[in-house]
């Protein structure tokens, strides 16, 4: 089993760096040209890479080098401007996970609501409702609107739903920070059960403790391009040497 | 665990999917709706019931009316109905993808779903309405001929036009939020440019022709044919279906060059 799951060719996407520059319908309709506009920036440039089934992969950079774009460009949440990005397999995203869930609606009525958009059946969600629950630890609260659970609870459900979606590829961005020790480590033990089970990771994290836990590969970017792609360790260690941080000893 | 066979979930086709996850967004809509309020349903069709009386009151009651065909409240309602889906499905899309923002930024469906989801929840509000439209024409004596077959037709162009205008105005107010309040007072300007009051025969001759332009008015008249047979004109009919599909022709178009800077916006 080690076909390519995932594959960039020569991906680079633009935004703007302001909201206010000028836009005008011209700018709108002209498709992908690879001249950069007055007032837009590359956040990636020139990204390739492949990932094989079943690999864990770890992200490193600072803040603001295209971690979190480059993981919504695997899950397709945005479109590059140039190259092409090939997923042949489902996504279970674990970015923004809160954003499919709806204030006025019940817990058991989101869960249903937001594993069906990620593609489950009536059935399978049904087979998995209590598993996803118990996981959430929040029985006692399955009637109740959204709107009125706790914000760590909420991110509790969040993460069971789309950690129980099954599907092949995981991608994690930083979501587990919030949410208190027992469950961020009962969240860690899912990831690692998943890899055991032949998922591919993404993961994003400037935790270097968690980032050698789960991940064997490790990319670096930095000003928007793919720097580095390596061995973890080695990855870690070229980060920590261009901005001056010790590695720790202990 | 469970070994990788297993854990891989049932595949489906993408239309499957597309149509899968229209409905769960539409239900959603349809129930966080009439969850939140007592009167529920009964909301959906208050509107248009408010506004076709007070249009019956001042054009039967103080105006002597010349327009429309006998009885008024019936003619009323079977272009003010539809009218609704339209109106609201439009004016809605003005913040598809502002209002959704969270959810688009999560999850990978088709985007064109978030305009046709609002173009089917309105169409379903207006189904819904129709049985009032049946009482008032049993009540009132309005007589139903054969040509209520052309309803569903009706129907069918009308969501192609709908969700045609849709696909353009809802990624365009992302980059200009101007539209937002064009689009409003366009919408009003609309109602009165359309045969709703009226029928497109009360109009001066030499604009007949021109008044085809305007896609509502075959489809309203393929509505009103259901009880008013002499409102049926084919050739106006035919420019409006004509005139929908290049709606949606166009928007289409609009909605793929636009859809990778909206993206990028929200």
């Amino acid at each position: 089993m080690t076909d390519t799951v995932i594959s960039l060719t020569g991906v680079g996407i633009r935004f703007r760096r302001n909201r206010r520059s000028r836009r005008s319908f011209k700018d709108l309709f002209a498709g992908s040209r690879r001249r950069t506009r007055s007032g837009e920036f590359w956040a990636l440039q020139n990204v390739s890479f492949t990932v094989q089934r079943g690999e864990a992969i770890g992200v490193v950079g600072r803040n603001g080098q295209g971690k979190s774009t480059l993981l919504k460009l695997v899950t397709g949440v945005v479109l590059p401007d140039e190259g092409t990005v090939e997923v042949v397999e489902g996504v279970a995203p674990l970015i923004e996970i809160t954003g499919g869930f709806v204030d006025d609606l019940t817990v058991r009525d989101n869960v249903y609501l937001t594993a069906g958009l990620h593609g489950m059946t009536r059935k399978q969600i049904d087979s998995r409702f209590d598993d996803i629950i118990e996981f959430a630890e929040i029985a006692d609260f399955i009637d109740t609107p959204y709107k009125h659970l706790s914000s760590g609870m909420k991110v509790r459900i969040a993460f069971a739903v789309i950690s129980r979606l099954e599907e092949p590829i995981i991608l994690v961005d930083e979501v587990l920070a919030v949410g208190d020790k027992a469950f961020r480590e009962k969240c860690y033990r899912r990831i690692e059960e998943l890899l055991a089970g032949g998922r591919t990771l993404f993961f994003v994290s400037h935790n270097e403790r968690d980032l050698r836990r789960f991940c064997a590969r490790g990319l670096y970017l930095d000003k928007g391009e793919l720097v580095l792609d390596a061995p973890i360790d080695e990855v870690l260690a070229r980060y920590n040497e261009q901005y001056g941080i010790k590695p720790k000893t202990a | 665990m469970s070994s990788y066979a297993q854990v891989r979930p049932e595949q489906r086709t993408p239309f499957a999917r597309y149509r899968h996850s229209l409905w769960l967004l539409t239900q959603r809509d349809l129930r966080v709706r009439y969850s939140t309020s007592i009167l529920g349903y009964f909301w959906s069709i208050l509107d248009p019931l408010v506004m076709a009386g007070i249009y019956w009151f001042v054009f039967t009651q103080v105006f002597q009316r010349t327009v429309g065909n006998e009885p008024y409240i019936v003619f009323l309602l079977a272009a003010l109905l539809p009218w609704m889906w339209f109106n609201g499905a439009i004016s809605d899309c003005t913040r598809a993808f502002l209002r959704e923002a969270k959810l688009i930024r999560s999850t990978r469906i088709p985007r064109t779903i978030w305009v046709n989801r609002l173009v089917l929840s309105k169409g379903i509000e207006f189904i819904a309405a129709v049985p009032v439209l049946i009482l008032f024409a049993i009540f009132s004596g309005a007589e139903i001929n054969p040509d209520v077959v052309f309803f569903p037709l009706a129907i069918l162009i009308q969501a192609i036009l709908t969700a045609g205008v849709g696909l353009i105005v809802a990624p365009l107010v992302v980059f200009f939020r101007d539209l937002e309040r064009a689009v409003k007072l366009i919408l009003r300007f609309l109602f009165y440019a359309s045969p709703i009051i009226y029928g497109t025969s009360d109009l001066p001759e030499q604009l007949h022709f021109w008044a085809a332009f305007n896609p509502l008015s075959g489809i309203f008249s393929l509505y009103r044919a259901a009880f008013f047979p002499n409102e049926l004109d084919w050739f106006v009919v035919a420019v409006s279906a004509v005139m929908s599909l290049a709606f949606l022709g166009i928007g289409l178009l609009v909605f793929s060059r636009t859809e990778r800077a909206v993206l990028k916006e929200i």
